[in-house]
């Protein structure tokens, strides 16, 4: 591939570098996850009893997604320390791609790119409980 | 899950997003109080107020990494104020033996998953003192810890 080619592509991270900052992602994910079945089993106490039953499955698929999370995440490290480091892809397109703003800056800045200092709450928006 | 870190304080401190909030994260659900720094400064300010019953520390914190961060508070032959595990992407033997040699419990490679740290963390805070073992005196004729012969 030409130089000016390459220019046109924007940055690039090598593979092994992506799956990494991939795999801590979706650990993070996990992490969330965990956070939000924690907050959930909170919630739960203040259900009565005789309707709890009814949250059950939810409350497992919040476990199931943590787990599911937490074993792509062991997938995408073990990948990652498998690749070349001299392998190298085109990330700028599909960090593109990303809609959430702080994710997208997040993985920018560790595939390195510029640091835009997005903050997830700023993106996240308020909440539209009502 | 059952929180197993009694509302512990945990200094972490790592310069990546990502990793930092991933770390705390973890702590909190598992019943730590986590506390967060984001550069070496952070961390040497925060210890001035808070007495942590652990710290995490990255080698590439940004402004003074763990190793300055560690120098800075042994400088004067001080111990360190609470069990350290050092973590870092490039982390050798020499960084290791550094680390030790600085004070520091522990240390680990990045990348890790949460549940690796959150081990980590919970063994450093295991007391280290273990009762010392019974002393074996040994036994002599008629003993009085001897049984007794019956006729």
């Amino acid at each position: 591939m030409s130089l000016a080619a390459k220019a046109d592509l924007g940055l690039e991270a090598s593979v092994a570098s992506t799956l990494d900052v991939l795999a801590w992602e979706m650990e993070l994910a996990s992490a969330r996850c965990m956070l939000l079945d924690a907050t959930i089993g909170e919630m739960m106490k203040a259900i009565p009893e005789e309707r709890r039953e009814d949250f059950v499955e939810s409350m497992h698929t919040v476990d199931l997604l943590c787990q599911q999370l937490t074993s792509l995440s062991a997938f995408t490290r073990n990948l990652s320390g498998a690749v070349s480091e001299e392998v190298s892809a085109p990330v700028e397109g599909a960090l593109g791609e990303i809609t959430l703003g702080a994710l997208a800056d997040r993985m920018a800045t560790a595939l390195g790119g510029a640091c835009k200092g997005v903050d997830e709450r700023d993106s996240a928006g308020e909440f539209d409980l009502f | 899950m059952t929180p197993h870190g009694r509302g512990l304080k945990v200094l972490v401190a790592d310069g990546d997003r990502t990793v930092l909030e991933l770390v705390q994260i973890r702590l909190d659900v598992a019943g730590y109080h986590a506390l967060v720094a984001r550069s070496g400064p952070a961390v040497l300010e925060t210890l001035k107020t808070v007495r942590p019953a652990a710290m995490i520390l990255d080698m590439d914190l940004p402004e003074a990494g763990a190793f300055e961060v560690l120098e800075t508070l042994t400088r004067r032959g001080d111990k360190l104020p609470c069990p350290t595990l050092v973590v870092g992407r490039k982390l050798g033997i020499e960084d290791v033996k550094r680390a030790i040699g600085l004070g520091a419990r522990d240390c680990m490679a990045k990348p890790f998953s949460g549940a690796q740290v959150l081990e980590r963390v919970a063994r450093m805070l295991k007391p280290t003192c273990a009762a010392p073992p019974a002393v074996r005196r040994p036994l002599f004729v008629d003993d009085p810890r001897l049984p007794r012969a019956t006729a």
